[in-house]
């Protein structure tokens, strides 16, 4: 139940200082803000997702988390630390090519990394745990 | 790993639901467990047995082409 709450608690707290970085003008509305912005939504709605499944799961009188899911997640966390050192890697490799500030430099690699985790949890769920 | 779930889950005439509120897991446990992409731990392999008042040999069955 805590972890649930959490869940939505950090979904809000990120929608409001978007809405607050949008209200105080500073969007200047180019294409990487815009990219910016829209992996944020999709991290959000991810994880509206995973909150939404475990009330579901409540509600339905059943854990909110059992092995598998706890597996899933284990297991989707590995694969995501594992292709995150090649994201770092690339963006030192990088970030000597290009001209950006070293603070969206690492914005970019922490959204990176949650993009990351995104993905291998997706590719987790689709192919399955057989044979561990 | 092969499991017979479905079979017994039909011949008991229990759903994907009640069969996850007897052993203690989600819904969607069993869903991965009948559709064979996910291989459970003993204890959980050994509760659902017991709901179907079988041997665990006779729910679940190692395939020998399926080996890591």
């Amino acid at each position: 139940m805590k972890k649930m709450i959490l869940i939505f608690v950090i979904c809000a707290l990120l929608l409001v200082s978007l809405a607050v970085w949008a209200l105080r003008g500073k969007v200047a509305g180019n294409a990487l803000e815009l990219l910016e912005t829209g992996v944020i939504f999709i991290l959000v709605g991810f994880a509206f997702f995973l909150g939404l499944s475990r009330v579901r799961s409540h509600l339905r009188k059943e854990p909110s988390e059992d092995e598998m899911s706890k597996r899933v997640m284990t297991k989707a966390s590995s694969l995501a630390f594992y292709v995150s050192i090649y994201l770092w890697l690339f963006i030192m490799y990088i970030s000597d090519r290009i001209t950006l500030p070293t603070h969206s430099l690492i914005g970019a690699g922490i959204m990176g990394m949650a993009l990351v985790f995104l993905f291998s949890w997706l590719y987790v769920k689709a192919a399955g745990m057989r044979n561990e | 790993m092969n499991n017979r779930i479905r079979e017994l889950r039909a011949r008991l005439d229990l759903s994907q639901l009640e069969l996850a509120q007897r052993v203690g897991v989600r819904r969607e446990t069993i869903v991965f467990l009948e559709k064979g992409k996910y291989n459970p731990s003993l204890r959980l392999a050994h509760d659902i047995a017991r709901t179907f008042a079988l041997p665990i040999e006779e729910v679940f069955c190692f395939d020998d082409g399926s080996r890591p």
